[in-house]
């Protein structure tokens, strides 16, 4: 029963295990979802974990209880046209005669408005209640379902039945492909580990105690260990050059410099598309540090890159490539580069292009690649890059 | 067990939505630990309270913080009372320095499984805890059991407390961890959930006075803040207009900004756009 929904919430990057299917159907047959709103929460609850993957969750529901298609973006996300859910509204809406004329001469704003407009009145008429009975035949509900007190409809309120719910789509900035906002990316950061022993000696040893004791005759003597703690130096660098640059240099550097507390220590600085002989303090990039200083850190120091590693190629590869005037630098950046790394084996590149930009992008793009494993600054590739760094740390 | 003898509903102090009350009673009835999300202001912990009153459960609470390394959660041995015993002996006290239960001192968790009564177990502020923390609670979350090392035996719970656990997502918890639960997140109450909130913390109100706050408030939870305002300060404002009896309207320039925004840089960035 229901193992399509099942397949498709896998297919959807929703691990689902077995466990968590019996405890659905043993919810099932305890008369838990007795109607559609309460399925939508007890599934929600037995299969989903993280809120990440609610916006997934919400998608595959809606598409297999209600054959509602939502795609992957949010509403005004011009990404849409790239969704299969678009294509598909798009083939059946033209042979439907649903368009007034052919959809390349259509304006796309206009396109994308009628497309979540039929979204919308897809969920307006499966909120009414009546219409989810029988759809297509099979009925969605656990045998249960019907006896337990037929089919309402989630409170008194229309707007807040799981239909509505989705629409919502409250949980979309909580999704791994999106970007990054403050919350969820400290909460992937938070991972990041290094263990040493550290603080007051305030743990018993008590093997060591025992010991001790026996050696000095009975005569209690208590050894104290200091516990061992996550201390972590984390060197943050961002390109704050170019204007694309500008939304992400502002939130990484804010979102770092919450998880202060948590760090031994966090210094960061700025550059203009790659780095040269010197780094900045400011965002306005005027107090310089060298860059033979900066080397100077301990080498389990994290470093952190942050920047789209898209620039002329001449500005990474050649002598003298730095385009701020008065700046010129007799290396190239390239080696400069591979000193960072070479001096902080622990460090990666965090780019704020999708993974496919970064795949197929230019060549300074695929230069630093070679050097840095580089991860899109979502939430997934930061997770990624965190898992890297403490495996790495083992 | 029946679902009606579980009914959770909200209480005369507290606002609990139709979603979350199903979400309560779910856990509840499947005997899983619930897990809780949100930011803070949400009334995560409140919500465990509210359930151990209305339940009638005795509760047991295990607070957590980055220190804590999890097997306190269940017992401590007091190693240092048995040495001294051992080597002044046990004086006046009945203990038995043979007898190694006669040491230990039950935490939380060990309480909550040893009671007679029916306990509520809320393991407050859980991301506050290293993973391997989180990991020695599997058995906990999975069985309702756990084992002292020392002498390897199982401690089962007499009667499987209810298991409410939250988070403020400041770490991700561990996929095993995460498994053994359920997981729901609170988002944060929008403007007509606020205004029900309000009322029932301070129901004679001026509507006037209630709407413009709650405007405001969102409106300065958009901007930026490294800490936007929550719940608590909300209402706390509230509170302070209505003694002042003054009425915001502008959210550039309010009374109490200080209740509002806590850190002093967003206090400061707060007066700066405003000029």
């Amino acid at each position: 029963m229901m193992l399509g929904f099942f397949t498709a919430l896998r297919e959807n990057g929703i691990l689902i295990g077995i466990t968590d299917i019996l405890t659905f159907y043993r919810g099932l047959s305890q008369g838990l979802a007795g109607d559609l709103d309460r399925l939508f929460l007890f599934a929600r609850l037995c299969f989903v974990r993280r809120v990440s993957d609610f916006d997934a969750f919400e998608r595959v529901f809606s598409s297999y209880f209600a054959g509602i298609e939502i795609p992957p973006v949010e509403e005004g996300d011009w990404q849409l046209f790239e969704t299969k859910e678009f294509h598909k509204w798009l083939g059946e809406a033209w042979q439907n005669n649903e368009l007034p004329m052919h959809p390349n001469f259509m304006d796309p704003a206009e396109l994308m408005r009628r497309f979540w407009e039929t979204v919308r009145e897809q969920q307006e008429r499966h909120s009414g209640g009546s219409k989810w009975i029988g759809t297509g035949g099979t009925s969605p509900f656990g045998h249960s379902g019907y006896s337990q007190g037929g089919f309402r409809i989630f409170g008194q309120s229309k707007n807040r039945s799981a239909m509505k719910v989705m629409g919502d789509r409250r949980y979309i900035q909580y999704s791994s492909d999106s970007t990054l906002s403050e919350d969820n990316m400290r909460a992937a950061l938070a991972e990041l580990k290094h263990l040493e022993p550290s603080g007051p000696y305030d743990v018993l040893d008590i093997d060591e105690t025992i010991r001790k004791t026996a050696t000095n005759g009975g005569e209690i003597e208590l050894v104290f260990q200091r516990a061992v703690r996550d201390k972590l130096k984390v060197i943050l660098m961002i390109d704050n050059g170019g204007s694309s640059m500008l939304p992400y240099a502002h939130r990484t550097q804010v979102l770092f410099q919450k998880m202060k507390t948590q760090l031994k220590s966090l210094q960061i600085f700025f550059f203009h598309n790659t780095v040269y002989s010197y780094v900045y303090t400011d965002i306005q990039r005027t107090r310089a540090k060298s860059l033979e200083s900066v080397l100077k850190n301990d080498s389990d120091t994290r470093l952190f890159l942050v920047g789209d590693a898209t620039m002329g190629p001449h500005e990474l590869l050649s002598a003298y490539g730095n385009i701020n005037w008065g700046d010129e630098d007799p290396e190239p950046s390239i080696l400069q580069l591979k000193r960072l790394r070479e001096k902080f084996p622990f460090s990666v590149w965090l780019n704020p292009m999708s993974d496919i930009q970064i795949e197929n992008g230019s060549l300074t793009v695929q230069k630093i690649k070679n050097l840095f494993p580089m991860f899109s600054l979502t939430l997934r590739g930061l997770h990624n890059s965190v898992e890297y760094l403490n495996k790495m740390a083992g | 067990m029946k679902t009606e003898d579980l009914q959770f509903k909200g209480s005369e102090k507290y606002y609990l939505s139709d979603e979350l009350s199903e979400i309560v009673n779910m856990a509840i009835l499947l005997q899983r630990p619930l897990l809780l999300t949100g930011e803070p202001g949400t009334g995560k912990t409140q919500l465990a309270f509210e359930i151990a009153r209305t339940q009638n459960l005795q509760m047991e609470i295990l607070r957590a913080k980055s220190t804590f390394k999890g097997e306190e959660a269940a017992y401590v041995q007091d190693t240092v009372l048995r040495l001294n015993d051992a080597r002044f002996g046990p004086g006046e006290s009945k203990r038995d320095v043979n007898n190694f239960f006669d040491y230990i001192m039950w935490g939380p968790v060990g309480r909550a499984f040893r009671s007679e009564k029916k306990t509520l177990l809320l393991l407050d502020e859980i991301d506050k805890t290293e993973s391997d923390v989180q990991d020695n609670l599997l058995d906990i979350l999975e069985d309702n059991e756990f084992t002292v090392r020392e002498t390897n035996t199982v401690i089962k719970a007499i009667h499987p407390p209810v298991i409410i656990i939250t988070s403020n997502a400041k770490r991700e918890l561990s996929d095993p961890f995460l498994r053994r639960c359920f997981c729901h997140h609170i988002a944060f109450p929008d403007p007509d959930e606020m205004r029900s909130i309000i009322a029932l913390h301070y129901p004679d109100s001026n509507p006037e006075l209630v709407n413009a706050v709650i405007k405001i408030f969102y409106e300065l939870r958009e901007r930026r803040f490294e800490k936007a305002p929550a719940t608590s300060e909300l209402l706390q404002w509230l509170q302070a207009c209505e003694k002042a009896d003054v009425l915001p309207q502008d959210a550039n320039n309010i009374p109490f900004a200080g209740i509002l925004l806590k850190k002093t840089q967003d206090l400061l960035n707060y007066r700066n756009k405003k000029t």
